[in-house]
């Protein structure tokens, strides 16, 4: 999955430097990028959401 | 300053990119580091925040672009801490993976997501009613250079993600392999999608200790021989408290017993337990934050100490000509009674994640004494010693039972960690440990670390201390009430 991030990334890097016209797609994806960034956070760390010490 | 601004932009974002640049090329292919699950969502988040720089340096500083900084960062931070703190608190040097200028890969991105949330804010700051510009702006030598290293950075990864991680639904491992350039040494793996409870707290999810709901009958005890003893006579804790007893000490050479109360109620009374020799409330908070206090010991005949079941401690000393206005930040009532030695916690490993409600002091080795209960996620039953000269852990096990005739467990599936020990006490290198759950007196040989004896006391109704005095066991129940049952032989 972290594969496909950054595939994500490297597209909407693309769209941003060569097809500056398409912002609202690079836009849309930098979006989508950083939900998936979430999920996957979340997936790796769900046994335990709040870091694992005292509280 | 159009200029100086994107130009500063492009220079953070090649600073932003020399961390992630040098985790996949030097840590990772030249040095076999691979990241893990969250490491791999650190480092995603820094070229996130670097993605958004080339849409500011392209298409200037727009409000949505500088929000999704202070977005992207305050996540960064959120899994940063996250990360670190399964680390923070191991020995000296014990963290993970690789460092860098002496400090491990994933804490030095707390310093850095805050950074870009702090860079956010300068922009937002300075920036001024811009025009957006639609259809981009012509990137400078600086941001192209900025472009051009961000694409070999996010290139690296690709590489680095399809042959560590694998495409999807691979993703990575929480304890990822060296790296390898062979591909027979890859490990692609599903096992973070494999089905795990979702927790707020995980592992540190424990329910503070509570003696409702114990089962009480002995004959359910994990010891299949158990003798008994009975309680030949009840008495009654005559003076107003400010609670509940949570536990009591007895003192031979002054005759007194200590009493330790829910509301942090510190009394000394007399044998016959009529009358308040001395007593104080401590005040909880400040400093070191003491929870519901549930272990009392004398030190000597002047010195007591007491505990809660978050092993924070403090150490009282009794003094006729206390100073009340210097005691008032240690007590919140009877300010002039004692002085405070010593207010602290007690570290423990093996009874880390469990919470105690017994203590006891051994004048033989100088030292304090705690057990511990079990909770749902730890069944064990563990003795701590701490030496009193420096309340530092200096012994800790999990008692076994004494080969020959002593107790045996009633088969495989049991164990002494389902005794929930509410008071001890210790006398002649044997202690004796009061069990709330099947109301059972466990004997442990202290330089043995063995169980040698369980006797059942039936009619204890939430025992939750225990003494010592004479050849007599004197036991803390609800309701101000105290049994007293004959010590075994």
């Amino acid at each position: 999955m972290e594969f496909l991030n950054f595939v994500l990334i490297l597209v909407a890097g693309y769209l941003v430097v060569k097809k500056p016209h398409r912002e609202k797609t690079a836009f849309t994806l930098l979006v989508v990028i950083f939900l998936l960034l979430i999920a996957l956070f979340f997936v790796g760390s769900r046994s335990s959401i709040l870091p694992p010490v005292n509280y | 300053m159009k200029d100086t601004f994107y130009t500063l932009l492009s220079v953070a974002i090649l600073v932003l990119l020399v961390p992630v640049g040098t985790s996949v090329f030097v840590l990772g292919f030249v040095l076999g580091d691979s990241p893990c699950v969250l490491c791999w969502a650190q480092r995603t988040g820094m070229v996130l925040i670097a993605l958004i720089g080339l849409f500011i340096l392209r298409y200037g500083p727009r409000p949505r672009y500088l929000g999704l900084v202070v977005l992207v960062g305050a996540y960064g931070i959120y899994m940063s801490i996250r990360h670190s703190a399964l680390h923070l608190a191991r020995d000296i040097g014990q963290g993970f993976s690789v460092e860098m200028l002496g400090a491990h890969t994933y804490s030095w991105s707390t310093f850095i997501y805050w950074a870009c949330v702090v860079a956010a804010g300068l922009a937002l700051l300075l920036s001024r009613e811009w025009e957006s510009l639609a259809g981009g702006r012509r990137l400078g030598l600086l941001g192209k250079i900025a472009a051009a290293v961000f694409f070999v950075v996010v290139a690296g990864n690709i590489a680095q993600a399809i042959t560590s991680t694998g495409p999807p639904p691979f993703m990575g491992q929480s304890d990822p392999v060296r790296y390898s350039f062979n591909p027979r040494r890859w490990v692609w793996s599903l096992e973070e999608w494999r089905h795990v409870p979702i927790s707020f707290r995980g592992r540190w999810s424990i329910d503070r200790p509570s003696l409702d709901g114990l089962d009480t009958d002995s004959r359910r005890g994990p010891l299949a021989t158990v003798g008994e003893l009975q309680v030949k006579r009840q008495e009654t804790i005559s003076p107003s408290l400010n609670g509940e007893v949570t536990d009591l000490a007895y003192d031979e050479a002054s005759g007194r017993f200590l009493l330790t109360t829910q509301k942090f109620g510190i009394y000394l009374v007399d044998a016959a337990f009529k009358n308040v020799i001395r007593y104080t409330v401590i005040d909880p908070g400040f400093s070191v934050d003491m929870s519901e206090l549930n272990g009392a010991a004398f030190v000597d005949s002047r010195t007591i100490a007491a505990l809660s079941h978050n092993k924070s401690y403090v150490i009282l000393k009794e003094n006729d000509a206390a100073d009340a206005d210097k005691n008032y930040r240690y007590f919140a009532e009877s300010f002039d009674q004692f002085d405070e030695l010593d207010r602290s916690r007690f570290s423990t490993v093996r009874a880390r994640m469990m919470y105690v409600m017994s203590l006891a002091y051994d004048p033989a080795s100088d030292c304090l004494y705690t057990v511990t209960v079990p909770n749902r996620r730890n069944k064990k039953l563990v003795v701590s010693r701490f030496a009193r000269t420096d309340m530092t852990l200096s012994e800790e096990y999990s008692p076994k039972l004494s080969a020959g005739s002593g107790p045996v467990l009633r088969d495989d599936t049991r164990s002494l960690g389902e005794y929930y020990v509410t008071g001890i006490a210790i006398r002649d290198g044997r202690m004796y440990a009061i069990s709330a759950a099947y109301s059972t007196l466990l004997l442990i040989d202290l330089a043995k670390r063995e169980v040698s004896a369980a006797y059942a006391v039936r009619g204890l109704s939430k025992p939750n201390g225990l003494a010592v005095r004479g050849t007599e066991l004197y036991v803390a129940c609800e309701n101000k009430t105290v049994h007293v049952v004959d010590g075994p032989a």
